[in-house]
């Protein structure tokens, strides 16, 4: 019980939280101190402890925690950007739900009961996608994410059942068709096929903070959920076997990689070219992961991780450079702060050293050059358009210069993007403390992947 | 095989309906038939637990309607989701078939113990809601095709040999929030529409 506490009062507060939502001066503290709470529960759950609730197995792994921990404390600054700067009351229940379900897919061990909590996390965010409905296309953005998650997660749900269900003597052919379903419904997911408008559309017309709750805890989430299932469920042995599937899963992942970066060095605006660099990480680790080894998948896993915090960051700041800048194009001189926090979060996002994101590259880099020296080269590629796409941004903020440093009148989306990069550089400085549960995972799944 | 009827049914009435809340009444129809096929195998906890996920999801529906009139016209929308759902499930009848028997009996009235009927049912839910959910042009239909997907899934789980509460407390869940988001988006799209 103790194990899934934190998950329990993050959903008991988004109750709370939904009953006095409207009220912004209660709701804001109240969530943050759920969040708090969670947090502490997180830490104080003893490692590798199991335990059941109702019929479903619980453990608490060092991943589940390292990634609980990240997920609660980007959350928290997000709601606090919210509760501060940008108020949205339907954000509140929504983020306290959203955390709750991320919690309780990274504690669960039965690959269906993953799946299925972490449908229903990808679903809650609706509610706070649409906004200003009469302005935008908000609407259709948020069924368009509607429609994507239901039939990914029904068809990922299904495979998994029918793959627990299937006879051991059943033709290769079968477990291949299977595979690439619940491959297929993780890429729905993940919006990780790259050139479908479903990212592009959330990303021009929802609430920044919305959006960094998709994409900096919500896919982070998916992709370690993805992994997780994928050990868990006894699948991986037959991936192995059949070579069509690391195809492609290095298919998609190459094709978003490399894609995503080149959206990126064109996009329009400064959330699209954070979406973008996001599909692109999102395909460097799905790469990573095809390589079936320790390296690729620390590396993967890392740079998820990474990416959704930088995300997060960089998407409150260009929410906050839109609003200040607006009508005019986001400008470093509305808002120099905001902008100083979304250039650090790129380098964060393009791996640059010495911040976190760097090892979890150069692992993937790495691992895809002994793979395929044309996967490495692409992956390199991808790193370059992205340091491009990012760097024009630098460029279209800082410009036409800054006459004076005077400081936006409510920073709180740039010492958010401060307060992130600090942490990013710490962990960068010394990454063993953050690397060391994701290679125990590492572990677990080469151990899943050839078993005795 | 009565109940499977039912289900093949209660889903092409849902699916040809220009009102959502005729479309919402046959799919507590499909939701009572799927319950109906695989009663055997679950306890009554379980099928409370399935069985109230559905009528509230349904109940959600019908509430997000607001008038008797509501609704997207499927037009040709039909007849491709029926066809298309019709060849999938032969095909993943023909492929995924987990049912055991050699040989299969199914009978009219009763329970089915090779669990046929149910995988059946499944296949024709999860690929009709599938070309639903594909050809929709608004959240009505979309709401329906996840419903009918989720109903779907729900039976292809209840086959497994594993512990089935939380499962079942799990999918329902899903199954309620998929409603509750589904409805959410039909009142902000009719509100976009009317202003």
């Amino acid at each position: 019980m103790i194990i899934a506490a934190a998950s329990l009062v993050l959903a008991v507060a988004a109750c709370g939280a939904f009953v006095f939502r409207k009220r912004l001066n209660v709701v804001g503290p109240f969530s943050l101190g759920a969040i708090v709470v969670a947090f502490v529960l997180v830490i104080v759950t003893p490692l590798d402890a199991t335990g059941g609730l109702l019929d479903l197995e619980l453990r608490s792994s060092g991943l589940g925690r390292l990634a609980s921990s990240v997920i609660l404390a980007t959350l928290f600054l997000l709601v606090l950007d919210v509760w501060l700067d940008e108020p949205a009351y339907n954000f509140f229940p929504t983020a306290l739900a959203v955390g709750a379900t991320s919690l309780g897919v990274l504690v669960l061990t039965a690959p269906l009961a993953i799946f299925a909590l972490l449908v229903l996390g990808l679903l809650v965010p609706v509610g706070s996608f649409t906004f200003q409905v009469h302005r935008n296309r908000s609407v259709e953005a948020a069924t368009r994410h509607f429609g994507f998650v239901a039939l990914g997660g029904c068809l990922g749900i299904a495979a998994l059942a029918l793959a627990a269900s299937l006879p051991h003597e059943q033709p290769a052919n079968t477990f291949v068709l299977l595979v690439v379903v619940l491959v297929v419904a993780f890429a729905l997911l993940l919006a990780a096929i790259p050139f479908h408008t479903h990212a592009a559309l959330l990303a021009g017309e929802v609430p920044p903070a919305a959006l960094a709750l998709y994409f900096g805890i919500l896919v982070p989430t998916t992709f370690i959920a993805f992994v997780e299932i994928l050990t868990l469920s006894g699948l991986l042995p037959a991936i192995v076997q059949v070579v069509k599937v690391q195809d492609l899963l290095h298919g998609i992942g190459l094709t978003s990689a490399v894609g995503g970066a080149f959206l990126a060095t064109g996009a329009p605006d400064l959330r699209r070219l954070v979406v973008y660099s996001v599909i692109s990480n999102l395909g460097a680790a799905l790469v990573g992961i095809a390589t079936l080894s320790g390296p690729g998948i620390i590396g993967a896993l890392a740079t998820v991780i990474v990416t959704g915090v930088s995300a997060s960051g960089q998407l409150l700041a260009a929410g906050t450079l839109e609003r200040l800048s607006a009508p005019e194009r986001p400008t470093a001189r509305k808002a120099p702060l905001a902008a100083l926090a979304f250039v650090v979060g790129g380098f964060a996002m393009s791996g640059a050293p010495p911040l976190l994101g760097f090892p979890g590259r150069f692992f993937m880099g790495l691992i895809a050059y002994q793979f395929a020296p044309v996967t490495g080269t692409a992956l390199v590629i991808a790193t370059l358009l992205l340091i491009v796409g990012q760097l024009r941004a630098v460029l279209a903020l800082f410009g036409t210069g800054v006459e004076r440093w005077t400081i936006e009148p409510r920073p709180v989306a740039g010492i958010i993007g401060s307060v992130i990069f600090i942490a990013l550089l710490a962990g960068g400085i010394q990454p063993e403390g953050f690397l060391r549960p994701i290679a125990s995972f590492a572990d677990e799944f080469l151990r899943a992947l050839r078993p005795l | 095989m009565i109940a499977l009827g039912i289900v093949a049914l209660a889903t092409l009435a849902a699916n040809g309906s220009r009102q959502l809340r005729y479309s919402a009444v046959a799919l507590l129809g499909v939701s009572i038939a799927a319950n109906a096929l695989t009663a055997g195998q679950l306890t009554v906890t379980q099928l409370a637990v399935e069985g109230c996920g559905a009528l509230v999801a349904c109940g959600i529906l019908y509430v997000a309607a607001r008038d008797r009139t509501y609704g997207e016209d499927p037009g040709w929308r039909l007849w491709l989701a029926t066809i298309v759902a019709a060849a999938a499930t032969a095909a993943c009848f023909a492929t995924l078939r987990t049912a055991t028997s050699e040989t299969v009996t199914v009978p009219l009235i009763g329970e089915d113990p090779s669990g046929v009927t149910a995988q059946v049912a499944a296949f024709w839910l999860i690929s009709s809601g599938v070309a639903i959910l594909v050809t929709a042009r608004s959240p009505v239909r979309g709401s329906m095709g996840a419903i009918l997907m989720i109903t779907g899934v729900e039976l292809l789980v209840r086959l497994l040999t594993v512990p089935q509460l939380g499962l079942s407390l799990l999918l329902a869940w899903v199954e309620v929030v998929i409603a509750l988001a589904g409805g959410f988006l039909i009142v902000n799209e009719r509100v976009v529409r009317e202003s």
